[in-house]
């Protein structure tokens, strides 16, 4: 990801902090690397849902290539090289359902590269993440087409497919919805989960868990595991996880956003999330909503673009505190599909108005700095 | 002088790009569709012919037309009365003319004026309406002030039929016109009113095309660019 | 409305700049510094909040007793242009740091706009006097909001080389423009579920 600190160098440097972290990495390299570790959960994207993700993928990600040349070469730049253009495609496919028609990560990409990065002059000084900021867009126009999923391989298919999430809000909706926790309702509503789930979790509940005295309910692996119809990168938690590890040991993302983004959710969702839809206190179900929908993937991969996050720590903690609630709230509440890209483009809002509350602007004078 | 007041005064230059994106603002709230778009034109024409006239007729000699609108420009009190006598006079007649507008639309094409809603009464406070009604025109006849005011207000059709033109056309996938005869008034591109982009029929679409007009404008003709209305990169 | 509703409604759902684009002038134009930001915002709002109570009050105890509604249009532009004028008196006397602050007397134009939509959209909803209040507050809330957003970021703008063509005005818009996508995600679907849920 492009380092914030970039900018500096090329402005009035005496306003903003100087490079402090992964002096030995480049601003480029920390990008190619942020790309990179994406490739877990976009090769179990494609693997799941097969060659429709590998064209979604192909299109986003062209266009985003396309979209920064056009606006860059007449000019004289060629900035391929910095990998961000590559990035944004990465995840603006990644965050498409499998099925989506080409246009709408074409358009979801060229919207990100050419409005709301480019016009502000390019890496560095655009003050909304891109690739979030496309997919908004996208789900705004096309949410339909953005809808349109995929049956993981090894998947039941018992009608239209949908993700969990989904799955979950339709039958919270529907009358008789029984069950304390999300997967419970999913159970008692009819919603399949696959064999491999159901033979995974018998062996375990049977060898495992039963001397304890407690079982996993099916579901659980599928979810844990991201064996479910979702975005092409989303569904898989624990490889996000994986890329997310090697980056916060890099320092090339910092864990205060991320952390408090998440735990704030996790939190308001456990404790309030089951009201909303009247299974009353602590019922919501934080484990799945932490695993469900674009959560971990944006929270550790687009969230904390130090572009466009705060630059103090205190503030980074501020707006993941703000993200969590946002999601919180436009997740079980609203109506734009799981909350997360349109929580992180209002964070990419408010982050300047953070950081004048947490960065003093004095000339020599920067206090809570990391 | 402060930023602010540069502006302003930049304005006050009858810089007509400046004042036109300016009074475009409010209206690009009604510039879903063509034909609100086309009304919402007509509407602003009309007040800006009319109240040019009206000007040209009642205030003759008086060069204070000029001055009426320096904000914090005139210290004395009595500069301060004539200044306010004289701002008073151009909403006055902006106003009226304005109702006058509604109440005709309200008549003849009630729809027309559902479709426009607020947007129509705040033709009166629109920025192009009032810096032209009220600087002072170069010609003091009543036909050269016309002449200028309708220049002013093909202009601001223009940029808002083009900015509806994108959003209807992309945002909807339709055109909608005047029903005339057998034709119902509304086109149908082949793809887009399937698929449309439906992102740039909500307002922010009108803030981004409205933008991007701008800055497009100021590729056309640069030599105005300095002293457009660019906020505080205008000091 | 209940109150939570009508408070939500003007200062998020429909969002005064955002979603009414009533007053996106001044918000774009400020002139800069966050101080004079915040001065021309909150002028902005405490004016939508008067004009709000005041026009529900000319409008129910005047002009549709003598069923004179054809000339709301007149009577608004003048009453909201008066109490700009009296707001910015008494900021003058009582409170010449905002105006300092502002570096330049309000514009009068723009302001208009704004707090005189407000006063149309209650009188035309058949507001009571509380409710225009509130609506009013609220309003005036989120265009201080939106207008503290847009300075903080065109501040970051200001060091950075931006296209020719878009400085200034032109990338205000199509900032305004991108926020304003981001405040869809508070629409009446949402709010809706808040207040029934």
């Amino acid at each position: 990801m492009p380092d914030a600190r970039d900018r500096a160098g090329r402005a009035a440097s005496s306003l903003m902090p100087a490079p402090h972290i992964g002096v030995r990495t480049s601003a480029a390299r920390m990008t190619w690397l942020v790309s990179l570790c994406l490739l877990p959960a976009a090769g179990w994207g494609v693997f799941l849902f097969g060659t429709p993700a590998l064209i979604v993928l192909a299109f986003s990600i062209g266009t985003a290539v396309l979209a920064e040349l056009a606006s860059t070469l007449p000019f004289g730049r060629f900035t391929l090289r910095d990998g961000s253009a590559l990035l944004t495609g990465c995840i603006v496919g990644l965050l498409m359902p499998a099925d989506a028609p080409a246009y709408v990560p074409a358009a979801a990409s060229a919207f990100a590269i050419l409005v709301v990065k480019q016009s502000f002059g390019g890496l560095g000084r655009n003050w909304m993440n891109p690739a979030m900021g496309g997919v908004v867009f996208a789900f705004l126009s096309w949410s339909g087409p953005m809808s349109q999923w995929i049956a993981p391989r090894g998947g039941t298919v018992q009608g239209a497919v949908v993700p969990p999430l989904e799955a979950l809000r339709a039958a919270l909706a529907a009358p008789g919805a029984r069950g304390t926790t999300p997967l419970a309702v999913l159970s008692n509503a009819g919603f399949r989960f696959s064999d491999l789930d159901s033979r995974v979790l018998g062996w375990i509940n049977s060898h495992v868990l039963a001397p304890l005295g407690t079982a996993l309910p099916p579901g659980a692996f599928d979810v844990l595991v991201g064996h479910v119809a979702g975005g092409i990168g989303t569904v898989s938690a624990p490889l996000l996880l994986l890329g997310a590890w090697f980056l916060l040991s890099r320092g090339i993302i910092r864990w205060h956003l991320p952390v408090f983004y998440v735990g704030t959710f996790g939190l308001l969702a456990a404790i309030f999330g089951g009201l909303g839809t009247g299974q009353g206190w602590l019922a919501g179900g934080p484990g799945f909503h932490l695993l469900s929908g674009s959560l971990v993937l944006g929270a550790f991969f687009a969230a904390p673009d130090p572009v466009t996050s705060p630059l103090t720590n205190r503030g980074r903690c501020m707006i993941g505190i703000v993200l969590g609630v946002l999601t919180f709230f436009l997740r079980f509440f609203g109506s734009l599909g799981d909350g997360v890209a349109a929580s992180i483009v209002l964070g990419n809002c408010a982050a300047p108005l953070v950081d004048r509350w947490t960065f003093r602007r004095r000339t020599g004078h920067q206090e809570g700095i990391a | 002088m402060t930023s602010g007041k540069a502006l302003w005064n930049s304005i006050l230059s009858e810089n007509p790009r400046a004042l036109l994106f300016l009074g475009l603002c409010p209206a690009i709230a009604v510039s879903v569709r063509v034909i609100d778009a086309l009304w919402m034109s007509a509407g602003v024409i009309l007040v800006l012919v009319l109240s040019g006239l009206a000007m040209a007729l009642l205030s003759g000699e008086s060069a204070g037309a000029e001055a009426v609108f320096a904000p914090g420009g005139a210290e004395s009190a009595t500069a301060r009365g004539s200044l306010a006598a004289g701002w008073m006079r151009a909403l006055l007649i902006t106003s009226f003319l304005t109702a006058s507008f509604e109440a005709g639309l309200l008549a003849l094409a009630p729809t027309a004026s559902a479709a426009l809603g607020i947007y129509a009464p705040l033709i009166a406070v629109n920025c192009l309406v009032r810096g032209r009604g009220m600087s002072g025109f170069p010609h003091s006849s009543p036909g050269g002030s016309m002449a200028a005011a309708l220049g002013r207000g093909i202009g601001f059709a223009g940029s808002l039929v083009l900015i509806a033109l994108v959003r209807e056309a992309l945002g909807a996938g339709t055109i909608t016109l005047f029903p005339v005869g057998g034709f119902g008034g509304t086109i149908g591109i082949p793809i887009l009113v399937e698929q449309p982009v439906r992102a740039l029929g909500f307002a922010g679409g009108g803030l981004l095309c409205l933008g991007y007009l701008a800055g497009a404008a100021r590729l056309i003709s640069p030599h105005a660019a300095a002293s457009s209305a660019s906020g505080r990169a205008a000091e | 409305m209940s109150w939570v509703a009508i408070i939500l409604t003007f200062a998020l759902v429909d969002n005064v700049i955002l979603s009414r684009l009533l007053g996106v002038d001044a918000a774009a134009c400020a002139p800069g510094g966050m101080r004079a930001a915040a001065g021309v915002g909150g002028f902005i709002a405490v004016l939508m909040a008067v004009s709000a109570v005041g026009g529900w009050a000319v409008d129910s105890q005047v002009l549709m007793p003598l069923g004179f509604t054809l000339l709301r249009t007149p009577v608004f532009v003048f009453f909201v242009a008066g109490l700009a004028f009296a707001l910015r008196a008494i900021c003058v006397r009582f409170l010449p740091s905002v105006l300092q602050a502002t570096g330049v007397s309000i514009p009068e134009i723009t302001v208009n706009t704004a707090a005189l939509g407000l006063v149309l959209i209650t009188t035309r909803g058949e507001y009571t006097a509380l409710e225009s209040l509130v609506a009013g507050l609220a309003a005036g809330a989120g265009y201080f909001f939106v207008t503290a957003m847009m300075m903080a970021i065109s501040e970051r703008l200001e060091v950075e080389p931006v296209p020719r063509a878009l400085k200034g005005f032109p990338l205000q818009l199509i900032t305004a423009g991108l926020i304003a996508y981001a405040f869809m995600a508070f629409d009446r679907a949402f709010l809706a579920r808040v207040l029934g849920g």
